[in-house]
């Protein structure tokens, strides 16, 4: 077969006021890698989404191998073998892992009305095993799970149909080193097989490595597309936010600040199944960062210190307050934040406001003199940092589930800006924000670092980390294995060579 | 642990328990007569907890069962004394689909919560029972005892029958359907649900009737345990459904590591074991021997939450 594997002409998709795409044209050659790339809120999601058949387009047509194409919905997709993989979670926590692979699909497996397990077990098993990813324990339910295995496994569900147009909405961002290296083997193997897919990703390096050609999104419309191979980051990025920025967004500096007062000392601590005998101190005006491999309970570490695992053993200790951290309520009375990885899970009231999400945190100070809390500061403070931050939304009240991951992210992480911190928990801060908003967050570290104040920097990110970090922290099997300071030999190669 | 080993301690727990309220009323617990009571007890309320079970998987809590059951039972004594079994089965069939069925409607359709919902269809339920006992016109069928010929679906070792078929039946549809699955589904992630194709509204439906049987089934069952059922207004339906309340809650308890639906009997003949327990030693029915259920069931729900991890909100 030849000729383009999808073509769209002039789509169009509104939700209410806003514009979420216009006039899009676009064209999928078979055996194409496509990165899409855009500011948070520039219709990416919502382009894949259409595709997808989550949502329906206003207007304009879509082809799959020249045939007219308007699915109705996931199944109508899936019958025309496009499969995507959603930015936000979407697997359902209390079945079982091989439900979910087939979950909507499991007529197949069904006699007489009786679905037959064993059978979707092994054909679960058969889906892990072609593609080469890592098999979680099928008949354990998902919702235990951790983010990076729950994606592995709404991968493999997409993965199942064998989809001659597989869609990724910022897949990598939830993924570890080692993960990431197999959905890129996977992703040469389906290109191999002849099919297409699309990634969106805001990791611009990464998307030139592994694409063929790019599209920029920027107000819900097509920029422009260019070849990988003909192409640079910083093009990229220019054409994304139609300003410079440039790549060296990191710290550019090699010292370490690790020469002011201890903020946070953490001795023989251990949380049973995930952390074991890590002990570390951090320093104020230090940013200490944690990397390792999936398994490594490196993001155990951000739930230990804020107080939300219990401890097994050992001691989470503030040092100028003087207090021994043993619950998320005692860390957050005593100047820390924590930004977790899965916001949609623990971070945010995913159906409450703008405003509310803001001001969360900051209750206390928003009290007025009776002791209420002042309407009249929660809106100043989230109106605030919704500029601050450029939160992309129609109104402080508009509720947090209805926008983009990456403005979503954006409030998870602001809402701790607006507090006096003595110590802030980073866990893949800049997951599914965008180059612009990744400058602004580095800065936005550099900042909190000039004003003394601690910080934790979890990421899944080598290049975050060997960016930010004063000092790293490999860890493997929930364990410390070795530490790099940044005046030292602070390359992804030696980290690596510990990590795995 | 594996959980087919958890269910034999679990079995092996309950059965030492057993014996040592044995041991303290002096051999009166196990005899024959007393172990029937308590197991002829346990099943209308495992036909209703299953049915929350249902409920509780896509989301839904309803409030007005107890309703159903009093409105479904007089339709059980009215065709029952008409036409005999089938006029019992059919009768309590109709009424308990067709009232949990509605209740569906109601929650799926207008999106009130359920709980919210159900206690104003279980006021509904309620006065219209009052009014079909009291009204001179309906007085005859609705306020007179079932045909005593007619306990037999009550009876041992019928009901023990009945109890197997219907454990398997529902452990199969609970977690060997697409229809299962897809509540499940719903009650976890309603959104990805529909995202991957089902459709919502229409499993909330299909729900409503497999609930609908069962509490219609069980209305079935308990007037002819009962013979009589009573009407009154005040919410005093709730009564009804408290212990498989008990029950539903305790078996979601103890779902990490039993499936729920197989829970459900086990949980019953625990709460109705003690509740039996309570009343050897004298303790007085109502108010107290409830206060130790309640009790029983924190107790019971804080174990079984135990390790449970919080989120930051």
């Amino acid at each position: 077969m030849s000729g383009p594997i999808l073509e769209i002409h002039g789509l169009n998709k509104s939700f209410g006021p806003t514009y979420a795409n216009r006039n899009i044209d676009f064209t999928l050659e078979r055996g194409e890698i496509r990165g899409l790339i855009g500011e948070n809120g520039s219709g990416k999601s919502t382009l894949l989404s259409q595709i997808a058949g989550i949502y329906p387009p206003d207007s304009g047509e879509m082809f799959i191998g020249g045939e007219p194409y308007r699915p109705k919905n996931v199944q109508d997709a899936y019958a025309r073998r496009v499969s995507m993989v959603l930015q936000e979670l979407g697997v359902v926590g209390n079945l079982p892992v091989a439900v979910n692979v087939f979950f909507g699909r499991t007529k197949q497996f069904t006699k007489f009305g009786i679905v037959d397990v064993k059978a979707v077990n092994r054909a679960t098993v058969e889906q892990f095993e072609r593609w080469g990813l890592p098999m979680p324990p099928l008949n354990q339910n998902v919702g235990s799970m951790m983010i990076e295995t729950r994606k592995m496994i709404e991968l493999t569900r997409a993965m199942s149909i064998e989809p001659e147009i597989l869609l990724l909405d910022e897949v990598t961002q939830s993924l570890s080193l080692n993960n990431r290296q197999k959905l890129y083997a996977l992703l040469e193997t389906h290109k191999k097989l002849g099919h297409s897919a699309i990634v969106i990703t805001h990791d611009v390096e990464e998307m030139i490595e592994i694409c063929d050609t790019i599209t920029v999104l920027r107000d819900g419309a097509v920029v422009g597309s260019v070849r990988c191979d003909q192409t640079t980051p910083d093009e990229v990025k220019y054409m994304m936010v139609g300003r410079e920025i440039s790549g060296g967004y990191y710290r550019e500096d090699n010292d370490v600040n690790d020469g002011g007062d201890v903020v946070l000392r953490v001795s023989d601590l251990s949380v049973s199944g995930e952390l074991e005998d890590i002990a570390f101190d951090v320093h104020a005006g230090e940013i200490l960062g944690f990397c390792g491999l999936s398994d490594s309970g490196i993001h155990a570490v951000g739930r230990a210190v804020f107080g939300l695992s219990r401890h097994s053993s050992g001691d989470v200790y503030l040092v100028p307050n003087d207090l021994h951290v043993t619950s998320p309520t005692q860390a957050l009375r005593n100047n820390m934040g924590y930004v977790p990885k899965d916001r949609d899970a623990e971070a945010l009231m995913i159906n409450a406001s703008i405003r509310e999400n803001f001001s969360l945190p900051s209750y206390t100070e928003m009290e007025g003199a009776a002791g209420f809390i002042s309407p009249k500061r929660m809106k100043k403070l989230s109106s605030d940092m919704v500029e601050r931050l450029s939160v992309k939304c129609e109104s402080i009240m508009q509720k947090a589930s209805s926008l983009s991951g990456g403005n979503k992210q954006k409030i998870n992480l602001g809402r701790w800006l607006a507090k006096d911190l003595k110590l802030l928990i980073l866990d893949c801060p800049t997951r599914g924000v965008d180059v612009g908003v990744k400058a602004y967050i580095y800065t936005l570290m550099k900042n909190a670092q000039a004003s003394g104040i601690a910080t934790i920097l979890i990421s899944d990110e080598l290049t975050e980390v060997l960016g930010m970090a004063d000092r790293l922290l490999v860890m493997k099997d929930g364990r410390i294995t070795k530490e790099i300071r940044r005046d030292e030999n602070f390359s992804e190669q030696s980290v690596i060579e510990v990590m795995i | 642990m594996h959980p087919a080993l958890f269910f034999l301690l679990f079995l092996a727990a309950i059965a030492v328990c057993a014996c040592i309220a044995n041991l303290l009323t002096g051999g009166m617990f196990l005899e024959v007569s007393n172990a029937k009571a308590i197991f002829c007890n346990c099943i209308y309320p495992c036909f209703v907890a299953w049915a929350l079970c249902f409920m509780f998987a896509c989301g839904y809590t309803d409030l007005s069962l107890g309703g159903v059951v009093v409105l479904g039972s007089f339709a059980a004594c009215a065709c029952g004394n008409a036409w005999g079994y089938p006029g019992l089965l059919i009768g309590s069939l109709v009424v308990g689909t067709l009232l949990v069925f509605f209740n569906f409607f109601i929650f799926a359709f207008t999106k009130i919560p359920s709980w919210i919902a159900s206690i104003s269809l279980a006021m509904i339920y309620e006065a219209i029972a009052v009014f079909l006992r009291a009204n001179t016109g309906t007085r005859t069928y609705f306020a007179a005892e079932l045909n005593r010929s007619l306990r037999g679906l009550a009876l041992w070792p019928t009901n023990l029958i009945v109890l197997i078929i219907a454990l398997l039946i529902i452990y199969v549809l609970y977690n060997r359907t697409g229809l299962g699955m897809n509540a499940r589904a719903i009650g976890g992630n309603a959104d990805v649900s529909k995202v991957l194709g089902i459709n919502i509204n229409r499993t909330l439906l299909c729900i409503g009737l497999l609930c609908g049987i069962l509490v219609g089934f069980a209305s079935a069952i308990q007037e002819s345990y009962n013979v009589l059922t009573t009407a009154m207004s005040g919410l005093v339906s709730l009564q009804m459904i408290y212990k498989p309340l008990a029950i539903a809650l305790l078996a979601q308890v103890l779902q990490k590591r039993i499936n729920i639906i197989l829970a459900v009997p086990f949980c019953a003949l625990i709460i109705y074991g003690i509740f039996n327990l309570m009343t050897f030693f004298g303790v007085p029915s109502g108010t107290l021997q409830d206060l130790v259920l309640g009790a029983f069931l924190i107790l019971f729900g804080a174990i079984g939450q135990k390790g449970t991890k919080e989120v930051v909100k």
